[in-house]
C-alpha cells in the first residue's frame, strides 16, 4: 500500500460520489444492474471483471457520457440527474483517460493540454502553456511537447492524454483500460505514472486488468459481473479471501501467468 | 474558314477583361456553397424536424439540374416580387446548388473520424460549438481536401451558366464576340484555354493545401 498525505477530516467523512441502484439498458440489454458505490475523497478503486461485465459502462456513467436509466448518482451531495447540465457538472468534475488515447491528432501534444484550458477555464496563453508543461513534465514527456500524436510512442500518447485530462484539475481520475491497447514494456510507463499520480493523493477509479498495479495502487477493489457489482473490497482482502466463485476463478486465471 | 491566330490573340483581351467576373462568381460561389453546405450537415446531424426537412432538401437540392435553379430564382421570383441582379442570382444559385453536393462531402469527412475524438471533447467539457471548430472542422477538412478541391474546380467550369443571365463572365464574353464576328473557333478556344489555365492553378493550390494539412499530425 501506498503512502499518502492525510485528508482532512471533515472531508472524510462527505463522499465525493455516490451511487445509488444505478440501471442501465443498451436496448434491451440490460448493462448495469443495481449498482450501489461510494467514492470517498482521495479513494482509489480497481474496477475489474471479466469483458462485458459493465466495467467502462459504469466509469462512462460517472462522468456524463453515457445516460443512465435508473438511479442517482451524486457528487458532494448534489444530484446527477439525467440532464444536459448535470452532465456538464459531472464532466468538469472528473478527467477521463481512454483505451485509445483519444488525442486530437491535428494539435501538438501541447495544443491537446492547453484547448481546455483555454476555451472551457478561459486562461491566457501564457499560463496555459504553463500549466500544461507543468503536467508534460509530471508524465515525463515535456521534450514531446511540440510534438504531434503520430510522432509519439502508445505509451508517451497515453501519458499525454493523463497530463491532458490533469490539466483541468479534476476532483477524479477515470480511466477506462488505459493499458490494453500497448505493449508491455509501453504499459509500465504508463502504470509508473499512474502510480505516481496516486501518491498525491488524487482520487481514481481505475478499469484495468492489471492485477500487479491493483495490488500495488488500489485501496479498494470492485469486482463486476454481467452488470453487478459481485465483490467489493479492500485490496488485501480480495487478494487474499475473495468470497464470490466468480471473482475467485477470475484471479486465478489471472494471477497464474 | 481556318483557324486564325492574329484573331484569336486580338481576342484574348477582351475575354481576359471579364476574368474577374469569372473569378468573383467562383470565389464567392464556393464560399456561399460551402458555408452553406456545412450549415446544412450541422443541421441534419442535429437530427429532429429540421434534421429530417435538410435531409429532403439536400436530395431535392441534388436531384434537380443547376439551370432550373438559376431560371427559377431568375425569372419566377420576380413574379413574388424578389427581384434580384443577375450576379446575385448567379452566386446564389450556384452556391445553393452545390450546397447539396458540398454537404455530403462534409458528411463523409466528419463520418471518418473516430468517435473517440467527440468523446475526448465532451470529456474535456468542450462546448458543442468548440468541438466543432477545434476538434471536428479541422480533421474534417483533411479529411475531404482532395474532394472539396474536386467541387471548387466544378464550381468554375459551371460559371458560363451565368452567361445564360447575360452576367459577362469569360465564355459569354466569347460568344458575344463569335456572335458579333461570325467567328467561333477562336474565342471559344480562347475562353477554353484560360478556364483550363484557371482550373490548373486551382487543383495546383488545393493540392499544395492537402499537403499542408497533412504533414501536421498525422494519424
Amino acid at each position: 500500500m501506498l503512502d499518502r498525505p492525510p485528508l482532512p477530516s471533515a472531508l472524510q467523512s462527505v463522499p465525493l460520489v455516490r451511487i445509488n441502484g444505478l440501471n442501465k439498458w443498451f436496448g434491451a440489454v440490460h448493462v448495469l444492474k443495481n449498482i450501489d458505490l461510494t467514492l470517498r475523497p482521495g479513494a482509489r478503486v480497481v474496477v475489474c471483471g471479466p469483458s462485458g461485465s459493465g466495467k467502462s459502462t459504469l466509469i462512462r456513467c460517472i462522468n456524463g457520457l453515457e445516460r443512465f436509466q435508473k438511479g442517482t448518482i451524486e457528487f458532494e451531495g448534489r444530484s446527477l440527474g439525467k440532464s444536459d447540465r448535470d452532465a456538464a457538472m459531472a464532466r468538469r468534475l472528473t478527467g477521463m483517460v481512454f483505451q485509445s488515447f483519444n488525442l486530437f491528432p491535428h494539435l501538438t501534444v501541447l495544443a491537446n493540454c492547453t484547448l481546455a484550458l483555454r476555451r472551457v477555464l478561459l486562461k491566457s496563453a501564457h499560463e496555459a502553456d504553463e500549466i500544461a508543461m507543468r503536467h508534460l513534465t509530471a508524465v515525463h514527456i515535456p521534450e514531446k511537447a511540440r510534438a504531434y500524436p503520430a510522432e509519439l510512442s502508445g505509451g508517451q500518447q497515453q501519458r499525454a492524454a493523463i497530463a491532458r485530462a490533469l490539466c483541468l484539475d479534476p476532483r477524479i481520475m477515470l480511466f477506462d483500460e488505459p493499458t490494453s491497447a500497448l505493449d508491455p514494456e509501453m504499459i509500465k510507463e504508463v502504470l509508473h505514472v499512474m502510480i505516481a499520480l496516486a501518491k498525491t493523493g488524487v482520487t481514481m477509479v481505475c478499469v484495468t486488468h492489471e492485477m500487479g498495479f491493483a495490488r500495488e495502487v488500489a485501496d479498494e477493489i470492485v469486482f463486476m459481473d454481467q452488470g453487478r457489482i459481485v465483490e467489493h473490497a479492500s485490496s488485501s482482502d480480495f487478494f487474499s479471501r475473495a468470497a464470490h466463485p466468480r471473482a475467485r476463478l477470475f484471479l486465478d486465471t489471472i494471477l497464474s501467468h | 474558314m481556318g483557324f486564325n491566330f492574329g484573331f484569336a490573340l486580338s481576342t484574348i483581351p477582351i475575354i481576359i477583361g471579364a476574368i474577374g467576373t469569372t473569378l468573383l462568381a467562383t470565389v464567392l460561389s464556393c464560399l456561399g456553397a460551402s458555408v452553406l453546405g456545412f450549415t446544412l450537415e450541422m443541421i441534419r446531424r442535429g437530427g429532429g424536424a429540421p434534421g429530417l426537412a435538410v435531409r429532403f432538401l439536400i436530395d431535392f437540392i441534388r436531384s434537380t439540374p443547376v439551370l432550373a435553379w438559376l431560371y427559377f430564382l431568375y425569372f419566377v421570383m420576380p413574379f413574388y416580387g424578389i427581384r434580384l441582379g443577375a450576379m446575385t442570382v448567379g452566386i446564389l444559385g450556384l452556391s445553393l446548388y452545390y450546397s447539396g453536393y458540398l454537404a455530403e462531402v462534409f458528411k463523409a469527412g466528419i463520418d471518418a473520424i473516430p468517435r473517440g475524438q467527440q468523446e475526448a471533447a465532451r470529456a474535456l467539457s468542450l462546448t458543442r460549438r468548440d468541438t466543432v471548430i477545434f476538434v471536428i472542422a479541422p480533421q474534417m477538412l483533411r479529411n475531404i481536401a482532395a474532394p472539396l478541391g474536386n467541387y471548387l474546380v466544378s464550381i468554375l467550369k459551371a460559371t458560363p451558366y451565368l452567361a445564360i443571365l447575360a452576367v459577362p463572365e469569360m465564355l459569354g464574353r466569347a460568344f458575344d464576340i463569335a456572335s458579333e464576328t461570325y467567328r467561333y473557333a477562336e474565342p471559344l478556344t480562347v475562353a477554353g484555354v484560360l478556364f483550363l489555365a484557371l482550373a490548373l492553378i486551382i487543383s495546383y493550390g488545393v493540392k499544395r493545401i492537402e499537403k499542408l494539412l497533412l504533414a501536421s499530425g498525422r494519424r
